[in-house]
C-alpha cells in the first residue's frame, strides 16, 4: 500500500473555480481559456501519483510550475477542486476537523520553502512546537529539540530567537522542527535552497542517511535537477501545473518524455547516471555489423547496472569493447563508438 | 515577469504627443526646458493667464482649477466691496462734516479693497500662468507612471468646469454686494409662508389675492357683528362673551392678513437672498412627538396578590401645546429622550444592578490604592519603572510622585488612578475578545469598523450624556462613559494585531496540526502583543483624559480640580491640577512602554 496517493488532483484558484472545473470536465479548455473565461488559475492539473513506505519522490520543476501548491494538498493545507488524496489508505479529504488535526500532527511533517518559523518563540520553542500541540510535556519537548538541533548541526542554537539566525539556519531550524516530531511522512518545500553548497551537500547526505535508517516517506521538492537526482528514488518532473513525468533519474536522463524535460536534463552529467544496460548493444547486433570478433581473450567485464563512469575506466585500459556479462553470461557488448555515442546522449545502436 | 505583462509594458505610449494630444509644437520643448530646469519665471502659458481655470479644467489640471477659481473669485469680491462701498462713501460726502469718521472708513475701505483686487488678480494671473506649464509637467510624469492620470484636451472637462465657475463665482460675487442681510427678515418670510400655506386651504382660495379677499370679508363681516353686539346697553352675559370673543378673533384674523399681505409683498431678490445667500432653508415643520413621561411605580394589583416588591411602568401623556410645530432636529431630539425615558424606566432593575457593580469594583480599587500606605504605592511604581523602563525613567517616576505629594495631591490622584483602572480593566476584557472577534469574522468587521470610526470623532463630552441619562451621576456612569470612550484603540489594534500574523505563519502551524484555540492561543495572541500593548496604552490615555471630563458629571479626582477652577477662573489651581494629570499620563505611559519594549524582543 502506498503511503502518499493522489489520484487525478486538480486546484483551480479563484472565485468561480467549480465552474471553471465543469467547463474544463466538459469542454476540455486550456488554462489561458480558463483565466480569460472565469478569472481563475489553474494550479495543479490532473496530478497523479503515489509514494511508497520510505521512498523519497522528488517533485522538481521551474519556478511558479505549481510545486508548492501541489504538496500543500497532501496534508490539505489546500483544498483540491478535484481529486482524492490518501494518506496511508485513508481519504484525506472526508476527514473530519479533529481527526484531520491528529492526522497532521502524528503522521505528518512538513519543511516550509519560506521558512515560516513563529518569531515569538525560541528556536527550541519552535522545534518543540509539533510536539507541544500534541500535549507533549516540556522536558521530553526539550530532549527531542536538541536532538533535533544536533542533526541539523545547530547544537548550542535552541535559545536563540529566529530573527537572530542566517537564513540558511533558519532553514535547517525549519528542517529540525519537522523531524523532531518524527513523523511517517514528510513534506519538504526546497529545504536546502538557501543554503551553502557545503553545507547543502552536508544535509543531503545527512537526510539521505536518515531517511535510510527511519523509513521515512518524503516528498521532496526542488527546483534544481542534480539534487533531485541525488535525493529521489523517483522523479516527477512538473510543468505549468502538470506533471509531465515521472520515473527514476536514469528513466528521465535517458529517455525525457518531451522537448521540456529533455532541456531540463541537457546539461545533466550521464556518468554516473546511466548503467551499462542501457547503451550496450545485443551480442548479435554486435556480430552483424563486425563479423565473428573473438570476444573470449582479454576483453573487459562489467555488470549490467554498472555505471558509465566505470565502463570509462574499463574501456580506457584496453582497445577491445566491454563484455558485460550477468550471472555469468554475455548479455551485451559496449564498443567505444556506443560508450561515447552514450556519454553525449545518443540512443543505443 | 510573463510575456503577457512585458508586452503590455512595451504597448504603453507614454509620449508627450499622446499626452498632450493639441499644441504639442508647444508643450513639447516646453516640458523640455522645464525638465531641465531652465523654464524662466517669466514664461507664462498664454492660455493659463487669460482663462486659468478654463485651460486647467480642459486639461485636467484640476488642483490649479479650485485654486485659480479661487483667486479669481476672491479678486472679485475685493473689487465688489468697492462697488458697495463706494456709493455708500458718495452718500456720506454729501454732508462730509458732519460724517467725518463715515467718509474716512469707507474712502479707507475704498481704496485698500481696490488694491486688494488689483494685486490679486494680476499677481494670480501671472503667478498662475507662469506656474501652469510646470504643474503640466508634474501632471505628465504622474500620467506616464499611472495612465488614469487626466490627458489631452476633453471637452466634457472644459463644460463640467464652466459649470463649476458658473455657479460659484456668481453666486459668492453676489453675496459680496450686498450689505448684511437681515435674519429677521427671512424668518418672517418664512412665517408668512407659512400663514400663507395654512389659510389658503381653509379659506379655499385660489390664489393670494383672493385669499386676502376673502379674509378682509371675515373681517369686515366679524366687525359689523362686533359692532352690533358693542351698540347695545346691557348686554348679557353671552352677549359679552361673544363680544369679547369677536374682538380677539378679528385681532388673529387682521395679524394673519398683515403675514399674507406681508407674504405678497415680498420682492423677488428678498426671496432669492433668503433662499440661497443666507442660511440653509430649512422649512420643515412637523408635529413634535407625543410628550410621554414613563415611571415605575409600586404595582398594586400584585402586591394585593401578595409580591410586595412588585412595581410596574406607567406612561404619562402630556397634553400636547396647541399649534407647537418643531424643526426636524428638535422632533429628534425629543422622540431620542422619550425613548431614554422609557428604557430607563423599563430597564432600571438592570441599570441600577450595574451602577452597583461598577460602584462597588470602584470602591475596592479606590482602597487598595488610597488606603495602601503612601510609601509603598511610591514603592511599586519605583520599582515598575527600575524594573522594566531604566534608570531616567524611574528619576522622572519619582520627581512626579515628589510632585503629587508637595502639593497634596496624593490622594485625589490615587482617586483618579482607581477610575483609570477599573475602566482599563473593564476595556480589556471586553475589548479582547471583541477585538479577537473582529479579526476572525469578516462581516463582524464590516459592521464594526465604522461604528469604532465614528466612535473616535465623536467629542468625549458627547458621552457624559447619555452615562447621566442612563446611570445618573457621580463615579459608576463616569467609569461607563470613560470605557465607551477609551475601548476602540484597544479593540482595533487587538484586531490589526492578529490579522497582521502571516499568512504562512498560521499555515505553519496548522501544517503541525494545530486546532483554531491553539492557533489564536499560541501564535496569533503572542504574536500580535506589541499591537495589543499599544492599543492598551491607547487605552489608558483615553481613559485618563475622559476620567478628567467626567468631573463635569460630578466623579471625584484630579478633573475635579480643574472643573472647579474653571467655575472660579482660579487660573493657578487649574494649572497645577492639569500639570498633575499630565504628570499622571506620563508615568502611566513611560512604565507601559518599557514594559512593552521588554514584549518586543521578536
Ligand atoms: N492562492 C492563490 N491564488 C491564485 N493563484 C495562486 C495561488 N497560489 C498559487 N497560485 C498560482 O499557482 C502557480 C503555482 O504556484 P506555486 O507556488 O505552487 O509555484 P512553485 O512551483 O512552488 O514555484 P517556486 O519554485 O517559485 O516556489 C503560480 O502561477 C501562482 O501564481
Ligand atoms: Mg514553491
Amino acid at each position: 500500500m502506498s503511503v502518499v496517493e493522489l489520484e487525478n488532483v486538480w486546484k483551480v484558484f479563484g472565485e468561480r473555480a467549480p465552474e471553471a472545473m465543469k467547463a474544463i470536465r466538459a469542454d476540455g479548455i486550456g488554462k489561458a481559456e480558463v483565466l480569460e473565461r472565469f478569472g481563475a488559475v489553474v494550479g495543479v492539473k490532473d496530478a497523479s501519483f503515489s509514494v511508497e513506505e520510505g521512498e523519497i519522490f522528488c517533485l522538481m520543476g521551474l519556478s511558479g510550475s505549481g510545486k508548492s501548491t501541489l504538496v500543500r494538498h497532501i496534508n490539505r493545507l489546500i483544498e483540491p477542486t478535484a481529486g482524492t488524496i490518501r494518506i496511508m489508505g485513508e481519504d484525506i479529504g472526508a476527514m473530519k476537523t479533529e481527526q484531520l488535526r491528529a492526522t497532521r500532527a502524528d503522521k505528518i511533517g512538513m519543511v516550509f520553502q519560506n521558512m515560516a518559523l513563529l518569531p515569538h518563540r525560541s528556536v527550541r520553542d519552535n522545534i518543540g512546537f509539533a510536539l507541544e500541540l500534541r500535549g507533549i510535556d516540556g522536558y521530553t519537548r526539550a530532549q527531542a529539540a536538541d536532538r533535533a538541533l544536533e542533526t541539523v548541526s545547530l547544537h548550542g542554537y535552541g535559545d536563540r530567537l529566529p530573527s537572530e539566525l542566517s537564513g540558511g539556519m533558519q532553514q535547517r531550524v525549519g528542517l529540525a522542527r519537522a523531524l523532531a516530531a518524527d513523523p511517517e511522512i514528510l513534506l519538504m518545500d526546497e529545504p536546502f535552497s538557501a543554503l551553502d553548497p557545503l553545507i547543502r551537500r552536508n544535509l543531503q547526505d545527512e537526510f539521505l542517511g536518515l531517511s535510510q535508517n527511519l523509513r521515512k516517506t518524503t516528498v521532496f521538492i526542488t527546483h534544481d535537477l542534480d539534487e533531485a537526482i541525488r535525493m529521489g528514488d523517483r522523479i516527477g518532473i512538473m510543468k505549468d501545473g502538470e506533471i509531465v513525468q515521472i520515473g527514476t533519474a536514469e528513466d528521465i536522463v535517458t529517455a525525457p518524455a518531451d522537448d521540456y524535460v529533455a532541456d531540463f536534463v541537457a546539461g545533466i552529467s550521464r556518468l554516473k547516471l546511466v548503467s551499462a544496460s542501457k547503451i550496450m548493444t545485443s551480442v548479435d547486433a554486435f556480430a552483424a555489423v563486425n563479423g565473428n570478433v573473438d570476444l573470449s581473450a582479454g576483453c573487459p567485464e562489467a555488470a549490467p547496472d554498472d555505471d558509465l563512469d566505470t565502463l570509462v575506466g574499463l574501456s580506457t585500459g584496453s582497445d577491445k569493447p566491454v563484455l558485460i556479462k550477468s550471472d555469468g553470461a554475455v548479455v551485451g557488448i559496449v564498443t567505444k563508438d556506443t560508450l561515447l555515442r552514450g556519454l553525449q546522449g545518443g540512443e543505443s545502436t | 515577469m510573463s510575456g503577457a505583462e512585458q508586452r503590455e509594458i512595451d504597448d504603453r505610449d507614454v509620449g508627450i504627443e499622446t499626452f498632450v494630444e493639441r499644441a504639442e509644437g508647444y508643450y513639447a520643448p516646453t516640458f523640455e526646458r522645464v525638465q531641465r530646469g531652465s523654464l524662466p519665471r517669466w514664461h507664462v502659458n498664454i492660455w493659463a493667464l487669460l482663462v486659468p481655470w478654463a485651460w486647467a479644467a480642459a486639461r485636467g489640471v484640476w488642483l490649479l482649477f479650485w485654486l485659480s477659481l479661487a483667486i479669481d473669485v476672491l479678486a472679485l469680491v475685493c473689487l465688489m466691496q468697492v462697488v458697495k462701498f463706494s456709493p455708500l462713501l458718495a452718500e456720506a460726502q454729501l454732508d462730509a462734516a458732519a460724517n467725518s469718521t463715515l467718509v474716512a472708513r469707507y474712502s479707507t475701505w475704498v481704496t485698500n479693497y481696490g488694491w486688494a483686487a488689483a494685486i490679486l488678480f494680476i499677481g494670480g494671473r501671472f503667478w498662475m500662468g507662469s506656474s501652469a506649464n510646470r504643474w503640466y509637467f508634474s501632471q505628465y510624469s504622474r500620467w506616464r507612471i499611472d495612465q488614469a492620470v487626466p490627458s489631452g484636451v476633453d471637452m466634457k472637462r472644459l463644460i463640467l468646469g464652466l459649470v463649476i465657475v458658473a455657479i460659484v463665482a456668481p453666486l459668492t460675487t453676489y453675496r459680496a454686494t450686498q450689505l448684511r442681510l437681515d435674519e429677521r427678515a427671512c424668518f418672517n418670510q418664512m412665517r408668512a409662508g407659512e400663514a400663507v400655506g395654512q389659510l389658503m386651504p381653509s379659506y379655499g382660495a385660489a390664489d393670494v389675492t383672493a385669499l386676502l379677499t376673502s379674509i378682509d370679508a371675515d373681517i369686515a363681516d366679524m366687525q359689523t357683528r362686533f359692532d352690533a353686539l358693542d351698540a347695545i346697553d346691557g348686554r348679557t352675559e353671552a352677549q359679552n362673551a361673544e363680544r369679547s370673543q369677536l374682538r380677539r378673533d378679528v385681532r388673529d384674523l387682521s395679524r394673519e392678513r398683515e403675514q399674507v399681505s406681508d407674504f405678497q409683498t415680498i420682492s423677488a431678490v428678498d426671496r432669492f437672498d433668503c433662499a440661497f445667500i443666507d442660511d440653509f432653508p430649512t422649512l420643515a415643520r412637523l408635529d413634535p412627538p407625543a410628550d410621554v413621561t414613563y415611571r415605575r411605580v409600586p404595582n398594586e394589583d400584585a402586591i394585593a396578590q401578595g409580591d410586595e416588591d412588585a412595581t410596574k411602568v406607567i406612561a404619562q401623556i402630556k397634553d400636547p401645546v396647541e399649534g407647537r410645530k418643531v424643526t426636524v432636529f428638535t422632533y429628534s431630539a425629543e422622540s431620542i429622550d422619550i425613548g431614554i425615558n422609557k428604557l430607563r424606566a423599563q430597564y432600571a432593575g438592570f441599570f441600577d444592578a450595574m451602577t452597583n457593580v461598577l460602584r462597588q469594583s470602584l470602591i475596592r480599587v479606590e482602597v487598595a490604592f488610597m488606603q495602601t500606605p503612601w510609601p509603598v504605592v511610591a514603592f511599586l511604581f519605583l520599582a515598575l519603572s527600575w524594573a522594566f523602563a531604566g534608570k531616567g525613567t524611574t528619576v522622572f517616576v519619582g520627581a512626579s510622585l515628589g510632585f503629587l505629594a508637595l502639593f497634596e495631591l496624593w490622594q485625589i490622584a490615587m482617586q483618579t488612578m482607581a477610575l483609570v483602572v477599573v475602566s482599563t480593566a473593564v476595556c480589556v476584557f471586553v475589548g479582547l475578545p471583541i477585538g479577537i472577534w473582529m479579526a476572525k469574522n469578516k462581516y463582524f468587521r464590516w459592521i464594526t469598523e465604522p461604528i469604532l470610526d465614528v466612535m473616535q470623532t465623536i467629542p468625549s463630552l458627547s458621552y457624559l450624556v447619555p452615562a447621566v441619562a442612563f446611570f445618573g451621576i457621580s463615579q459608576p456612569p463616569a467609569v461607563l462613559a470613560t470605557v465607551i470612550f477609551a475601548m476602540p484603540p484597544m479593540i482595533k489594534l487587538t484586531a490589526l494585531g492578529i490579522l497582521q500574523v502571516p499568512e504562512s505563519t498560521k499555515e505553519a502551524a496548522l501544517a503541525f496540526g494545530a486546532s483554531e484555540r491553539q492557533l489564536l492561543r499560541k501564535v496569533e495572541l503572542p504574536m500580535s502583543i506589541p499591537s495589543i500593548m499599544a492599543g492598551l496604552n491607547q487605552t489608558i490615555m483615553l481613559a485618563l483624559s475622559m476620567a478628567t471630563i467626567s468631573a463635569f458629571i460630578g466623579a471625584e479626582g484630579l478633573g475635579a480640580i480643574v472643573t472647579s477652577a474653571l467655575g472660579d477662573a482660579n487660573a493657578g489651581k487649574g494649572l497645577l491640577a492639569g500639570i498633575a494629570i499630565a504628570l499622571v499620563a506620563m508615568m502611566i505611559d513611560r512604565i507601559l512602554k518599557g514594559i512593552r519594549n521588554s514584549f518586543s524582543r521578536i
